[in-house]
């Protein structure tokens, strides 16, 4: 199941972070979410060796961390999400479909006309969305 | 890797026996090993000896017995120094040809040796050693007897020649490769009764199937079989992963502890041999599902740290070999296809990610090694009867040896008796030492490659390490770095751990500096609410990052701040504290949380230059801005700004908050991110991040009126008068001061750049003469401090208000220019101190000096005389000079126009000669007398005066002199025309150009009376005369005239002899009135033109009455 989902922003701030673990160790999801936007600026800035991916949102896996995999998304507006997940086998393409549903929730949130473009999404509807896709994914490996 | 044996971490290498003739095993030794690939030797000096290799009888019988491991401790050693694949033995080919007691004894010795290796299928080549003189002394009977009994192929016998250096150096090589050979057999045929074995299944237990595997892989390796071995590694590893839930035959943990070394040692060859091979990918795979397969294997809560241990070493290990082999750095460069979940990413090739997780690992390790030893009743036992452990026979297997007497037993342990034994060695190990090693590797590797925030978890590791060892001063450090990377990306939940531990560090460390700034941090850090209740389970000294805790901090520091509490400190067993001598001083970082709370006061004081303004008591409501308002005297014109604003809490502590350029905050997120009500002091966003603002104080309006009054535009060579009036309207004038400068309007010099280097201060176009007052009382010495060609300061008197004070400019122009003319006072309304604020006023006129007069001249000849000049005839070229008769009257003409617009006053015209020998040779005479009055010159109107000329010397180049005008400006009608108020007189010069002065050689003259009476004959003379000493044939010709009756030679050719004259002489009879034309004769020249008629002469009217 995934146990941390993140939004970072263009200056590599957080602009969402939520676990979803009962462990405490959230402040060492922070810690493997912050180290992947390493992995993002590499893969970003050397596209050659991203190979075809050329236009695709979906990084992939990031990096094996301990226990947990790391996903990564880079929206067109170069805002990144990041996935912690503890499933060690994950299909890509459901992967890819998490992505795309929490996306789509992202641009729900932004849209909101009180929202300030850059500021931290604050938004309980966002925060109910995402749990829930979390979980439907979260159900969804768990099945396979 | 270093916990290895050697034997495990080479690649294998054949071994071979020697025996004797022990003078030749080191050279035979040292050639083998230089063979490629190498051999090892294993030298047995006689036959004696042979024993060690020969086969422990006892193995045989266990054989039947269930195995009590998997792997044999000692058996890989065994192979690579103790079991030769190939025994050679060297024979003295005396003794083999020699008498029957030696031949005997060569005969046992073989039989003894083939006894020996034949229970190990060990082959044998037989070496016999020659010398070269008895090359051929064995007999072919005696050969062929050894090789029966030795039982070996004629090939494999090798004849060695001492003395023969290349002989020997042939066999040596001949011997290398028939142990090669023979070698790879061994080891080919070994490994092939192995794998019979595991492909009939001919084992009795699992165990033996994973310790036949691993048999024909080294046996594979030996051969160089790379591909073999690592499958045969393969699948050991495999039935090994089986043997997990299956075996019982140990008690579980120690029966997991053996299962795990077994493992190790499998991966290890493994990768090993992957890497080796360029199989990076492959072997970063094999490494994942290896770590994938045992990672959970934690076992037995109780020697739960054995795993992690294990574990962490699984990546030591793998991170060194990844290091060590060449390909490694190869691999990097190449194409990753990332983002696949079965493909390695990016930083599973760099060994810094290994180190860093076997850091991690062995984190975990020490934490359940404490939570082990905590189990424990007490200490004592542990220590009971653990130095009696030792490794036993099989990989991964302990035993308890128990002495009897002389004899040794191994007795298994319980896992109880294991437990202790493995904790009591675990307390002997300093973890943390290892963990900032392997943490300090991977965090240097990811800074060279700027992966910063890889890099910084490592640091941040390290530094926790090291607060662990209470070695805060390193860990301050650290902590440091890795805190200013959280500050400028906003990640405020790793900023509030990492705050909290520098904290507890400067407490520790006794800072109260460091204390109160990073508490003050904490307690400014935006820790988000949204989140609900957090509780990190380790989430460092400061607690989890929620507002009861940033409460709690704050409260702790303004305790310290006010001085009311101290805050105990490890230092000395200290409190840390303020006051007396310790005050604190803090700056405010650029990127802190801080600064957003401290800048309103930054915004509304603001102050001037190092001007302090002080607010008694501040005190700060939640969530507003205080607005602090100063009224501000400007007592100085220029910038006025804030530049920091300095809060002091309590009598030793304060905090400093600079304004910054706004250019310098662009890219520092501020925790503008943040999510919290929007509340900026001022409505200029920027204003209130930066806090930078200046205001322009402007000086007081000056109530003090200058005026420039001038008279129309400025003449060249007057000197001109522009006069200044302060006039006071309000203000008294203290220490004034009156700049004057001069700028040419076009190009801003008042001399042109080329005539700036011959001349100097001449050649100024505009000059400024001076100051003159009205009163003359008013401009003394004093107060003209500095006039030069184009600036001037004066000193104003002090002027009450309503004074009056005037002065004059005097300019006087050298060439036509026109000509900026600034004025600006500079005066203190208050006082006469220098330092007072002044008050300054501008004036600036356009003045243009225009050219007053124009003079021009003209030459006339004398009155009825024409002398013939012969500079004149040619004709030549154009702008020859003048040229002038010597010795003959001629007149010039001065004209002087005025090209102003105001009438002037002509006072004198004269010429000036210059040369006084020049005056002499010339005569100069002034056709009128000097002007009585001064003579009234319109605009535009000319004024002429006559001169005669008679030059006495015949030069080319004659110097005539200057023509001087002096003329002044004529008064207006209206003003008086006293002798002070008159302007004064200017001298205009113009310089007569150069003449020709020559001698004529003929003149002609006509001599006729000034007057006639009609009808009353008159005589009329023409007179011509030769002044040269030639004979002159000169033609005339005579017009009628109507107007006269005329007798007299009407043409003719006559000659005029030298120095003579000739005079033609007429008889006029005037016939009508008026003004009449006289009869023209016309005067030819032959000698001179030919017959061209050149010198015409028209002669005048004449009036008739």
């Amino acid at each position: 199941m995934s146990v941390c989902v993140a939004v970072v922003g263009h200056q590599n701030n957080p602009l969402y972070i939520q676990s979803f673990t009962d462990a405490d160790d959230a402040l060492k999801l922070h810690h493997i979410v912050h180290c992947s936007l390493d992995v993002i600026d590499e893969r970003v800035n050397n596209p050659k060796k991203s190979g075809p991916l050329l236009n695709e949102t979906f990084l992939g896996l990031l990096y094996p961390a301990d226990n947990y995999k790391v996903y990564g998304y880079l929206t067109n507006t170069k805002v990144k999400f990041i996935l912690v997940t503890t499933d060690l086998d994950v299909r890509d393409a459901s992967v890819r479909n998490f992505f795309r549903r929490f996306h789509s929730a992202y641009v729900d949130a932004v849209s909101n006309p009180f929202h300030v473009p850059g500021k931290k999404i604050t938004s309980k509807t966002f925060a109910g969305r995402v749990s829930s896709i979390v979980n439907s994914f979260g159900s969804s490996t768990a099945t396979e | 890797m270093e916990e290895f044996p050697e034997e495990l971490r080479t690649p294998p290498v054949a071994l071979v026996s020697l025996v004797g003739y022990n003078d030749l095993h080191a050279s035979i030794s040292t050639h083998l090993h230089t063979e490629q690939p190498p051999i090892n030797t294993l030298a047995l000096p006689d036959f004696s000896k042979i024993s060690v290799i020969s086969k422990n009888r006892k193995e045989r019988t266990s054989v039947s017995l269930p195995p009590v491991g998997i792997l044999k401790r000692d058996w890989l050693l065994k192979h690579r120094t103790k079991i030769p694949a190939v025994v050679g033995a060297l024979f003295y080919s005396d003794h083999i040809s020699g008498d029957p007691a030696q031949w005997l004894q060569v005969c046992t010795d073989l039989e003894n040796l083939k006894a020996v290796i034949q229970g190990r299928n060990i082959k044998l080549v037989l070496i016999i050693v020659l010398r070269t003189s008895y090359a051929n002394n064995i007999s072919e009977d005696r050969m062929t007897a050894l090789r029966k009994r030795a039982e070996v192929d004629s090939k494999y016998v090798v004849n060695l020649v001492l003395d023969d250096g290349l002989q020997l150096k042939q066999s040596l090589m001949r011997l290398g490769n028939t142990f090669a050979e023979l070698a790879n057999v061994y080891y080919r045929d070994e490994g092939r009764r192995v794998k019979t074995r595991i492909e009939k299944k001919s084992f009795g237990s699992i165990e033996l199937n994973i310790r036949y595997c691993f048999k024909a892989a080294v046996y594979a390796e030996f051969r160089r079989d790379w591909v073999e071995a690592l499958r045969l590694y393969e699948d050991a590893y495999r039935v090994l992963r089986e043997m997990i839930g299956t075996s019982t035959r140990m008690p579980p943990i120690q029966r997991l502890v053996e299962i795990k070394y077994v493992a190790e040692q499998l991966n290890f060859k493994i990768s090993t041999l992957q890497l080796h091979g360029g199989k990076i990918t492959e072997a970063i795979i094999w490494f994942r599902q290896h770590n994938a397969a045992y990672s959970k294997l934690v076992g037995s809560t109780e020697v739960a740290f054995l795993h992690w241990e294990w574990l962490s070493r699984q990546f030591l290990v793998f991170a060194e070999l990844l290091e060590t082999s060449s390909a490694a750095a190869h691999s990097i460069s190449s194409p990753v296809v990332s983002g696949a979940a079965d493909k390695p990413t990016e930083w599973e090739f760099y060994p810094s990610h290994y180190y860093q997780s076997a850091a991690q690992h062995l984190m975990e390790k020490r934490s359940c090694l404490e939570f082990g030893l905590s189990m424990l009743d007490s200490s004592n036992d542990v220590d009971g009867n653990v130095d009696s452990v030792v490794s036993s026979a099989y990989v991964g297997q302990f035993a308890q040896l128990l002495e009897h007497g002389d004899a040794f037993e191994m007795r298994p342990l319980t896992d109880e008796e294991y437990s202790r034994y493995a904790l009591s060695e675990g307390k002997r190990f300093q973890d943390s030492f290892e963990i900032i090693a392997l943490l300090k590797k991977s965090y240097e590797a990811y800074k060279n490659m700027k992966a910063h925030r890889l890099a910084s978890y490592c640091g941040f590791q390290m530094a926790r390490e090291h607060y662990a060892m209470s070695e805060f001063d390193n860990a301050i450090q650290l902590f440091g770095d890795v805190a200013n990377l959280y500050r400028q990306e906003g990640w405020v939940d790793l900023l509030w751990e990492v705050l909290g531990y520098l904290r507890e560090c400067s407490r520790k460390l006794g800072s109260v500096q460091g204390f109160i700034e990073y508490s003050l941090e904490m307690a400014a850090l935006p820790v988000s609410t949204i989140a609900g209740p957090r509780s990190f389970k380790d989430c460092g000294p400061a607690g989890p990052a929620s507002l009861p805790q940033r409460e709690v901090i704050h409260k702790e520091v303004f305790g310290l701040i006010r001085e009311e509490s101290g805050i105990a400190s490890n230092k000395d067993d200290s409190t840390l504290q303020i006051g007396g001598d310790c005050s604190v001083h803090l700056e405010i970082d650029l990127v802190s949380p801080l600064r957003v709370r401290l800048q309103s006061a930054a915004i509304s004081n603001i102050q001037p230059g190092h001007r302090v303004e002080t607010a008694t008591c501040l005190s700060l409501a939640t969530n507003k801005w205080l607005r602090l308002t100063y009224d501000i005297k400007s007592e100085q014109s220029g910038k006025l700004e804030c530049i920091y604003v300095i809060a002091r809490i309590g009598a030793h502590f304060s905090i400093c908050c600079r304004a910054e350029s706004p250019a310098s905050m662009n890219d520092l997120p501020l925790w503008k991110f943040e999510d919290r009500v929007e509340s900026s002091p001022t409505k200029d966003r920027a204003l209130s991040f930066s806090g930078q603002k200046a205001t322009q104080v402007e000086e007081a309006d000056p109530q003090v009126d200058l005026n420039l009054g001038s008279s129309g535009p400025a003449l060249v060579g007057e000197s001109f008068i522009v006069p200044v009036t302060v006039a006071s309207k309000g203000h008294a004038v203290y220490s004034g001061e009156i700049k004057i400068n001069l700028v040419d309007t076009r190009v801003g010099g008042l001399m042109s750049p080329r005539e700036e280097e011959p001349f100097s201060a001449d050649a100024l176009h505009v000059e400024l003469l001076g100051i003159s007052g009205q009163d003359e009382s008013q401009i003394d010495n004093d107060t003209i401090r500095k006039i030069q060609h184009s600036f001037g300061l004066i000193t104003v008197p002090f002027l009450n208000d309503g004074d009056l004070w005037s002065f004059n400019i005097e300019i006087r122009w050298h060439r036509p220019k026109p000509v900026m003319l600034y004025v600006s006072l500079s005066y203190s309304p208050q006082s006469i101190e220098p330092a007072a604020p002044k008050v300054h006023v501008h004036k600036n006129m356009e003045i243009e000096g225009k050219t007053a007069v124009e003079i021009n001249h003209r030459y006339m000849l004398p009155f009825r005389r024409d002398p013939l000049l012969l500079s004149t005839i040619k004709q030549v070229d154009s702008d020859q000079l003048t040229s002038l008769p010597m010795n003959e009257t001629s007149m010039l003409i001065a004209i002087a126009k005025n090209c102003t617009e105001v009438p002037l006053q002509v006072l004198s015209m004269t010429i000036e000669v210059e040369n006084d020998e020049m005056a002499k040779l010339c005569t100069v005479q002034e056709g009128c007398q000097e002007l009585v009055d001064p003579a009234l010159l319109v605009p535009a109107e000319e004024f002429k005066k006559v001169f005669t000329i008679t030059p006495e010397l015949n030069h080319p180049k004659f110097q005539m002199g200057t023509v001087c005008l002096r003329w002044r400006r004529k008064s207006k009608p209206g003003e008086k025309s006293d002798s002070s108020t008159t302007a004064p007189e200017v001298v205009t010069r113009y310089r007569l150009p150069d003449v020709k002065v020559e001698l004529p050689p003929l003149v002609v003259s006509l001599e006729c009376p000034p007057h006639a009476i009609l009808g009353d004959p008159f005589t009329y003379f023409v007179r011509i005369k030769n002044l040269t000493e030639l004979l002159q044939e000169i033609k005339f010709s005579l017009a009628d005239s109507q107007s006269f009756v005329l007798c007299g030679p009407h043409s003719d050719t006559i000659f005029v002899l030298p120095k003579t004259e000739k005079i033609l002489s007429y008889k006029l009879v005037p016939l009508v009135c008026g003004f009449q034309q006289l009869p023209r004769v016309t005067v030819t020249s032959l000698r001179y033109f030919g017959y061209k008629v050149i010198l015409e002469k028209v002669f005048d009217l004449l009036r008739i009455q």
